[in-house]
């Protein structure tokens, strides 16, 4: 696993100070959605080899949740960013544009 | 009936025996230092920041994005909160008695530290007055540089003990001394 994060408000960090929270990517659906729609946004993962996205609490540091992107295969950190700032990618086959969460004040 | 309660320090079962003379590198605990927590509402942060530095007698310690540590040790906590309750757009919160201030210094204070915190503390890299919270001894506070080889550490009161025990533990080849400043 990456062993360095470089925290956007904290520097860089070793990974022992952070939680890992899982897939930053699924979208959280409306309310009245379907039953399916919420099962799969709480219980279904695409195991993903490559380049993942997730969210990385700093828990030992200024506690901001984070969006880490990585490369499981060669461990590689490609980006950080507070998972306030954080906006999806263009994802095939999902509702691309909508926004991650609102603006850090 | 009235009871009549008597101040005792978190660490003084930790500290005790005689007096030892603080050799070179020497860990002091500040005995009632006035900390207060202090966070700044929306669209204020550049502002609180900004009065932070601006104020007399207390030090400012970062914690995250619009989050500080006003830390003082000549003023008591009622005229810390009385100096930080005036600074607009800012909410303070009174931590005095739930965080232990303590001061590591001396010529091996770095190598004490690297082996308590995984963070960069060469001069270049933690400049004199750079302030962060970290892991130290894997309990999370918060590490200042005051002086050239000086650093103030403080966590919270509950793990003050553990903290503390590990960095004596880290200074015994250094032969690192502690008392109460
Ligand atoms: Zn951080």
């Amino acid at each position: 696993m990456a062993s360095l994060i470089t925290c956007p408000h904290c520097g860089v960090r070793p990974k022992e100070e952070f939680t890992v929270r899982g897939d930053a990517l699924p979208q959280r659906p409306a309310s009245h959605a379907p039953d399916e729609a919420w099962h799969a946004y709480v219980y279904l993962r695409d195991n993903v080899k490559g380049v993942i996205f997730e969210h990385w609490h700093h828990v030992g540091g200024c506690r901001r949740f984070l969006v880490v992107e990585r490369d499981n295969v060669s461990h590689a950190v490609l980006s950080v960013t507070d998972a306030a700032l954080f906006r999806r990618p263009d994802v095939p086959g999902e509702d691309a544009q909508a926004s991650a969460g609102k603006g850090l004040a | 009936m009235s009871i009549t309660y008597t101040h005792r320090h978190v660490l003084e079962d930790h500290i005790t025996g005689f007096e030892t003379r603080p050799n070179a590198n020497h860990l002091s605990v500040f005995r009632r230092p006035a900390i207060a927590y202090v966070l700044a509402h929306a669209g204020h942060e550049s502002d609180v920041d900004l009065a932070l530095d601006m104020a007399d007698g207390l030090s400012k310690r970062i914690c995250g994005p619009a989050e500080w540590l006003a830390v003082s040790q000549e003023m008591t906590p009622d005229n810390l909160m009385r100096s930080l309750t005036s600074i607009a757009g800012a909410a303070v919160l009174d931590d005095s008695d739930g965080r232990v201030l303590m001061r590591l210094d001396g010529p091996h204070a770095r190598k004490i530290l690297a082996k308590c915190v995984a963070v960069d503390l060469h001069p270049d890299a933690f400049a004199l007055d750079a302030s962060a919270p970290m892991l130290i001894a894997h309990v999370s506070g918060n590490l200042a540089r005051t002086a050239e080889d000086a650093f103030e550490l403080i966590v919270q009161r509950s793990t003050a003990g553990t903290v503390f025990e590990e960095i004596k533990e880290m200074g015994r080849e250094f032969a690192l001394t502690a008392g109460f400043a």
